[in-house]
């Protein structure tokens, strides 16, 4: 049957009167329905629209306080005062650049804006640091706010151009993610791209383990001490795998490309193992420049734990030793099925120097190493000189809130918002039931850090 | 005749109740006060499902790293939720629950304890189906399974 007979018949039984009303109906639901569906469209639009409407305006509000503060922070005479001023704008700046991340307007279009409104809040948090130590604003850093109260002056101006455009009517809420982009185009243009200041404060803290920084920048850009010796080739960094699967004779080692990217340029090697499965490897990273362990991570599948944390502890400690790592301390670990991931850091005459760190991945079923990062230890490895206390211990104990039961003391050298390092006493204390570490400057007496201890199933975080 | 209307009757009753319980029933489990563990595991699973092991992992540190670049979001919710960032999220794929044991859950684990095989890379695309231009004009870094990853 043809399409022309088919469509006659069909045509001949809509002619039934029955059959005529069922389609009728038929057709009627969808149309409910579809208006329904359309109806529930639109609602959800417009709460969408809403969302970023919002998002938009606190924006604008905040750059525009971010704008006055800055210039407010100028006057003001006091270190007091514009040490709260600075705080201000420091939080309004993050409240700005949350905002923005909440538009739909493509990333690298805001990125400058982002970056500059980071900036403003980064630089404010540190100069306020320094006022509420009684210390005034330098001529330089003067004329830093200055500066970046120019530039917010100039983004507070593009973004109301653009709420005005979109109050008039010009801009719909809709079309913001196409019309809106030129605006911040135009904006992020008109930021600066170079950084200011490189401390990463703002971000969100989670639990981690002790100092460990593995995404922060300040450990990327610093110069790299611990990077020592000289540049070895594809081969001699091969051999230098095959030593670390020496007890494997299944294992085959295979070149996998090199990261040419600064800071820390490797060579990247692929192990697979021939009694196992091929999708069990191990990808290890080998520095160009001395040929040390960078990186591995090895996916191989675990059982159920046979041996406990200390024996792991021990074994992570061997590995270390017979990779050339000496004087590790293990700090803190975090156990997580049957993997245990434990940190060390360099210890140099009973001074824990926590930024040297190192992170050893051990399989709790046959203690094999199951991944290594050495990213800390690398960027700041070095034989420190370590001055003579200048506050005895007996005063520093003097200097912790009465209140905190003190359970141990060491020395120990942290790292800094700044890229620096401190000397400090590390006292363990008990308040209120939560363990804390409190760090005293040995130094100038400075409470530096405090840190609370968060004793988890896995492991021992801090926060 | 009876017949074709009663099927036709009951046909179109269906199309409607299924059509409607489709599209107003949450398909997959909402993702309410799940931690951060689990919120990076899904948008692995979102984006990297396929991939080899380092490949998930790197997925994670890119996501990591973007909450420490000052051009990102600083929270991992803010970086994974930032509005086109990612297509597992456009479209609704990182709500699919997943396993405890999964692979994609230890490769969250490795990103969070420190691992970046991309060393510090805060972009990622596939170059069969990348759309945009733009993203080749980054500095590529290395290459893992099917992703070039970049600064």
């Amino acid at each position: 049957m043809g399409l022309r007979e088919k469509l006659l018949d069909f045509k001949q039984r809509l002619s039934d009167r029955k059959m005529y009303s069922v389609v009728i109906i038929a057709i009627a639901i969808v149309a409910i329905w579809g208006i329904y569906q359309y109806k529930r469209a639109a609602d959800l639009t417009q709460h969408i629209n809403n969302q970023y409407n919002r998002a938009f305006y606190d924006m604008v509000g905040y750059v525009n306080n971010v704008d006055v503060l800055l210039i407010k922070s100028l006057i003001s005479a006091s270190p007091a005062k514009t040490a709260s001023t600075l705080q201000e704008a420091w939080r309004q700046a993050n409240l700005a650049q949350e905002n923005l991340g909440q538009l739909p307007v493509s990333q690298q279009v805001l990125a400058n804006t982002s970056k500059f409104l980071t900036q403003v809040g980064d630089l404010s948090y540190s100069l306020n640091n320094q006022n509420m130590q009684g210390k005034a604003l330098t001529e330089e850093q003067y004329k830093t706010i200055e500066k970046l109260y120019g530039y917010a002056s100039t983004l507070g101006k593009s973004l109301n151009e653009l709420q005005t455009q979109i109050n008039s009517g010009r801009i719909k809420w809709g079309e913001l993610a196409q019309k809106g982009t030129p605006f911040f185009k135009k904006a992020s243009a008109q930021m600066p791209s170079k950084q200011f200041e490189n401390i990463d404060k703002t971000f969100q803290d989670y639990p981690t383990l002790i100092y460990d920084g593995p995404f922060s920048d300040h450990l990327a850009k610093a110069e790299l001490k611990g990077l020592t010796g000289d540049v070895i080739s594809v081969e001699e960094g091969k051999k230098r795998v095959m030593k670390l699967f020496n007890g494997n004779k299944s294992a085959v080692v295979e070149e996998n490309g090199k990261n040419d990217s600064p800071p820390i340029k490797t060579y990247s090697y692929k192990v697979t193992f021939e009694n196992a499965d091929k999708n069990q490897t191990a990808i290890v990273d080998i520095t160009q420049k001395g040929g040390h362990l960078y990186q591995m991570l090895y996916n191989k599948p675990v059982a159920n734990a046979k041996i406990d944390v200390d024996q792991a502890k021990a074994m992570g400690k061997k590995f270390l030793d017979e990779n050339g790592y000496k004087n590790m301390k293990d700090t803190y670990y975090l156990k997580e099925d049957s993997t245990a991931v434990i940190n060390y850091a360099y210890e140099q005459n009973g001074v824990v120097a926590y930024p040297d760190l190192i992170k050893v991945k051990i399989s709790l079923d046959d203690g094999e190493v199951l991944g290594f990062e050495s990213r800390g230890y690398i960027s700041s490895h070095s034989e420190r000189k370590i001055p003579k206390p200048k506050i005895s211990e007996k005063e520093a104990r003097k200097l912790i809130n009465p209140k905190v039961k003190i359970l141990s003391s060491g020395f120990a050298i942290i790292p800094t918002e700044y890229k620096t390092e401190i000397y400090t006493y590390e006292f363990k204390g008990k308040l209120n039931g939560r363990d804390f570490l409190i760090y005293i400057n040995a130094e100038t007496g400075r409470e530096e850090n405090v840190l609370m201890i968060l004793e988890t199933p896995g492991g021992i975080l801090t926060i | 005749m009876k017949r074709v209307k009663i099927l036709s009757i009951v046909l179109a009753a269906a199309f409607v109740i299924i059509s409607t319980i489709f599209y107003n029933s949450p398909f997959y489990a909402e993702g309410n006060g799940i931690g951060e563990e689990q919120m990076l595991a899904r948008a692995i699973n979102g984006e990297a499902r396929g991939e080899p092991y380092e490949g998930q992992v790197a997925v994670g540190a890119v996501i990591l790293n973007r909450t420490r670049d000052a051009a990102f979001p600083k929270s991992i919710a803010g970086v994974i939720y930032q509005p086109g960032a990612f297509t597992a999220v456009s479209d609704g794929q990182i709500n699919v629950p997943i396993e405890s044991n999964s692979s994609v859950v230890r490769a969250a684990r490795d990103a969070l304890n420190g691992w970046d095989p991309t060393n510090g890379c805060i972009y990622y695309w596939n170059p069969a189906t990348a759309t945009s231009n733009w993203i080749w004009s980054r500095q590529i870094v290395t290459k893992i399974g099917k992703h070039n990853f970049a600064k």
